[in-house]
């Protein structure tokens, strides 16, 4: 299938980078927090990018996850995978109940509404301190195990969290080119006519807005085992302007651009150690500078050069 | 009790003036460019930090240095206008809130870089003995921001309702279009605006700095609480982002007060979504239908 | 029995009448035309037919069901389409997704069965292909299939948009203004798509300016005026209407397409 093109190359690269670098820091360290990286900005990438509906808040639901698989492993012993699942229902029921008065509202409202709806809930994870750890945070998560397989290791992480990656993407391209995916990128391009099409706008917002935020919730709960501790500074409003930055720098409304700008991101600061103190001024101009010059993002600008390369070639090929 | 809840009052108006300047800073850009300027908080920090630079690192007196770094602050403001709004004019929403999120960073990062992670004090303007109201102390610096504040809305007010420039400033807002075939230079008046609010700003950070400290990221949470006043209050009413802001400043400190000073900042951002889902124009704005 | 049945329409924005005790009658597989003077109330009244706005005072029947009370989704369920006066484009999407849209009511398929792409998902996914790519070639846009809808030029996105409302397979069909814009040779092309629609057996309403395509196309024309009906008939009896040439046409009228 077209749609999926990209997405066997992506297979491709996940299993082979291992093989080719085994032990290596950058791919099963690293890379591990690419990949959750990529799995949170594909996730807000579907809100943000095909549906048009910016969040600010997206870290309040990964912090759910988190906390949520956090708090029932090690405070009441519950086995790892149902407290995920814990995890993803009642991250489905605050998205649900609290996503429709907030998609009501639009720009800078919607902006302002999900901002304060992620300071409250990082708010609450430091405030209640007798269950959440408060900003000491909460250590000691077990790790995850599959049938007696324990992922211990870096390697079996990798393989973990990017398999997770790998589903989602592959779930979120086949929603994408599909009836509703079309119903979510045409609620991008006229509300109005959406509707005239039939398609519900209201339940078609909360409805990417309650998937997003499952996502974002499961991230959550992997990045808890994987870490064995969380503390609220990890889900705090910051982590969410990142994420909006991993999606505006890979490019709006194109899933593998929403991975490259999780990798890009996060290799940075890794690789510019030593501009530890120009890390936050990079930030800022990153974003400042992508909405200026190349509002489509890399990912799209690449291609179009790409594109534009290809023909150019072709032309003087024919003469 | 009443004392008490004397204190938490004065301590309340004292924050809701600096609330209220930086509302007033939001609803004037957003009044002039249909821009919210997310780095409204960065003018707050950069005004204190770079007074507390200018006093205390190259020993200049505190009027001087406080007047140097509004200018500068000012200059901040119009290069904001000038090399990151103006260039994505026509831009969604979503990117001109990004942009602005950007300079936020940006301009934090900048401050990082500068002074470090260092909290800083400012000396107060006038002594620090308090003043006593029954049982309830006053610092003179709070009636400093009180009184600050107060002028320099006046002020605003006295722009946008009897002066030429003010009133253009308005136009631009109506209709870009027609206020640039009246003749009215719209590039100018966007600069204006822009300066205007990085102007107050600065001076929110310089009168509230001996209270409060401040330090490289002392912006973020006073340009959110700023921007959530500006809505409380409706955001296409300068006035009312003015009230909003005081009003957001008591609920904060007699919630701290009297509920738990922990959960301050989270009843500031409930209140803001029940404002935003019950009445989105905001307390005191005008509801606007909807056009399809 | 019309298709479609308004009885004593009335619409105000804060106490200025837009529209005001309006009766009409769409009859089945008719092309049924309203014409008045700019400000008349043409936009509204097709707002609240397909349920946009809601009106004050009134009733809207199609098929014998009340329109008025439902929301537009809803109204697109009875089937109802219609195309916009300012181009409301998906200009994020390809030709060819921009009409898979307009078969959103024609499948059915859930988000989990399409992120699985279950077989029926499969199976529904090739239908409104060929749907698209039939009103895609009905409105003689073969040419733009994989464009990029923001890449096209005005006339064709007028027709994009008529693509994909015929896509949803409406009754009805309305058109707010589809030669606006449009050249003489666009214009003439807009014409002969309108009756060949009219000619697949669907009932178009028709809001337009320009008289010639208006004269030419319909089988019956109302005329508005400040929101009130000032004549309606066949086109030859609205032409020597004198209240229509009076009031409407300041006593000059222009046919020429």
């Amino acid at each position: 299938m077209s749609h999926l093109r990209g997405f066997y190359l992506l297979v491709a690269a996940a299993l082979l980078l291992p093989l080719i670098f085994p032990d290596n820091y950058y791919v099963t360290v690293v890379g591990v927090t690419a990949a959750l990286h990529a799995i949170l900005a594909v996730s807000l990438n579907l809100l943000m990018g095909y549906a048009g509906q910016i969040s600010l808040g997206h870290a309040g639901f990964f912090g759910i996850g988190a906390y949520a698989s956090a708090i029932l492993t090690t405070r009441y012993g519950w086995n790892p995978w149902p407290a995920m699942l814990f995890g993803l229902v009642l991250t489905g029921v605050v998205a649900f109940t609290l996503g429709r008065p907030i998609l009501r509202l639009k720009g800078h409202y919607l902006a302002m509404a999900t901002l304060g709806l992620g300071i409250i809930i990082n708010i609450l994870l430091v405030q209640t301190g007798s269950l959440t750890g408060g900003p000491d945070g909460l250590g000691g998560i077990p790790t995850l195990s599959l049938f007696g397989w324990a992922v211990d290791s870096d390697l079996r992480w990798y393989t973990v969290i990017v398999s997770v990656l790998l589903a989602v993407v592959w779930l979120v391209l086949n929603i994408i080119n599909s009836r509703s995916g079309r119903a979510l990128r045409a609620l991008h391009g006229s509300e109005v006519a959406a509707e005239m099409m039939g398609i519900n706008t209201t339940t078609t917002k909360t409805g990417v807005f309650v998937l997003a935020a499952l996502i974002a919730s499961l991230a959550g709960s992997l990045f808890a085992h994987q870490q064995a501790f969380v503390s609220p500074d990890s889900f705090s409003f910051f982590f969410s302007i990142e994420l909006v930055t991993m999606v505006v720098l890979g490019g709006m409304a194109s899933t593998y651009g929403a991975i490259m700008g999780a990798i890009i991101l996060t290799f940075l600061p890794e690789l510019l150690v030593v501009f530890e103190d120009f890390e936050v001024l990079i930030f800022g101009a990153i974003l400042m500078s992508m909405m200026i010059f190349l509002p489509q993002g890399l990912f799209v600008g690449m291609q179009k050069l790409w594109r534009r390369v290809a023909t150019e070639e072709s032309r003087r090929g024919a003469a | 009790m009443f004392d008490q809840i004397l204190q938490f009052i004065l301590t309340g108006i004292t924050v809701g003036a600096t609330y209220a300047l930086v509302a007033l800073g939001f609803a004037i850009i957003y009044n002039a460019s249909d821009v919210v300027n997310f780095s409204q908080g960065e003018f707050v920090m950069l005004g204190a930090m770079s007074t507390i630079a200018l006093s205390a690192g190259n020993g200049l007196p505190l009027w001087l240095a406080a007047a140097c770094s509004v200018a500068m602050v000012i200059c901040v403001g119009l290069m904001l206008q000038r090399f990151a709004i103006a260039p994505a004019r026509g831009a969604s929403v979503v990117t001109t809130i990004i942009i602005t999120i950007g300079a936020s960073i940006f301009l934090r990062g900048l401050a990082l870089l500068l002074w470090g992670k260092d909290i800083f004090g400012m000396p107060h303007f006038s002594g620090e003995v308090p003043l006593r109201i029954g049982e309830a102390t006053l610092l003179p610096q709070n009636l400093w921001v009180m009184g600050g504040a107060s002028v320099l809305v006046l002020g605003v007010h006295y722009f946008f309702n009897h002066t030429t420039h003010g009133k253009a400033i308005l136009a631009c807002s109506c209709n870009r279009t027609a206020a640039h075939l009246v003749g009215i230079n719209v590039g100018m008046m966007m600069l204006i605006a822009y300066g205007l609010s990085a102007l107050l700003g600065s001076l929110a950070g310089i009168l509230v700095a001996p209270i409060t400290f401040t330090s490289y990221d002392a912006g973020v949470m006073l340009g959110l609480k700023g921007f959530s006043a500006a809505i409380l209050g409706g955001m296409g009413n300068p006035m009312g982002a003015v009230a909003g802001g005081l009003l957001l400043g008591l609920i904060e400190s007699l919630a701290a007060g009297l509920i738990s000073s922990g959960y301050k900042d989270a009843i500031g951002f409930v209140i803001l979504l029940l404002v935003l889902f019950f009445r989105p124009s905001g307390l005191f704005g005008k509801a606007s239908a909807e056009r399809v | 029995m019309a298709l479609l049945e308004v009885h004593g329409l009335s619409k105000s924005f804060g106490g200025v009448t837009a529209i005001a005790d309006l009766d009409f009658g769409v009859p089945e597989g008719q092309v049924y035309s309203v014409i008045g003077p700019n400000g008349a109330g043409k936009t509204t009244l097709f707002n609240m037919l397909c349920g946009i706005y809601s009106p004050d005072e009134g009733s809207i029947r199609f098929l014998d069901r009340e329109i008025i009370g439902r929301l537009p989704h809803q109204v697109a369920e009875l089937g109802v389409s219609r195309t916009f006066q300012n181009l409301q484009m998906f200009f994020n999407m390809s030709v060819l997704d921009n009409v898979k849209v307009g078969c959103h009511l024609r499948t059915r398929g859930r988000i989990w069965s399409n992120a699985l792409r279950l077989p029926g998902t499969r199976r529904e996914e090739k239908q409104a292909e060929r749907w698209a790519r039939e009103a895609i070639l009905f409105c003689g846009l073969d040419d733009y299939l994989e464009s990029h809808a923001d890449a096209l030029p005005y006339g064709v996105l007028k027709r994009l948009e008529i693509a994909r409302a015929l896509a949803a397979s409406p009754r009805l069909l309305l058109m707010d203004e589809p030669a606006a814009g449009l050249n003489d040779t666009e214009t003439k092309q807009m014409r002969s798509l309108i009756r060949q629609i009219s000619g697949t057996g669907i009932t178009v309403l028709l809001v337009e300016h320009n008289m010639g395509l208006v004269m030419d196309v319909s089988d019956r024309i109302l005329v508005i005026d400040y929101g009130s009906r000032l004549a309606e008939g066949p086109p030859e009896a609205i032409q020597n209407d004198p209240r229509v040439i009076e009031a409407y046409l300041g006593g000059e009228i222009e046919y020429a397409v």
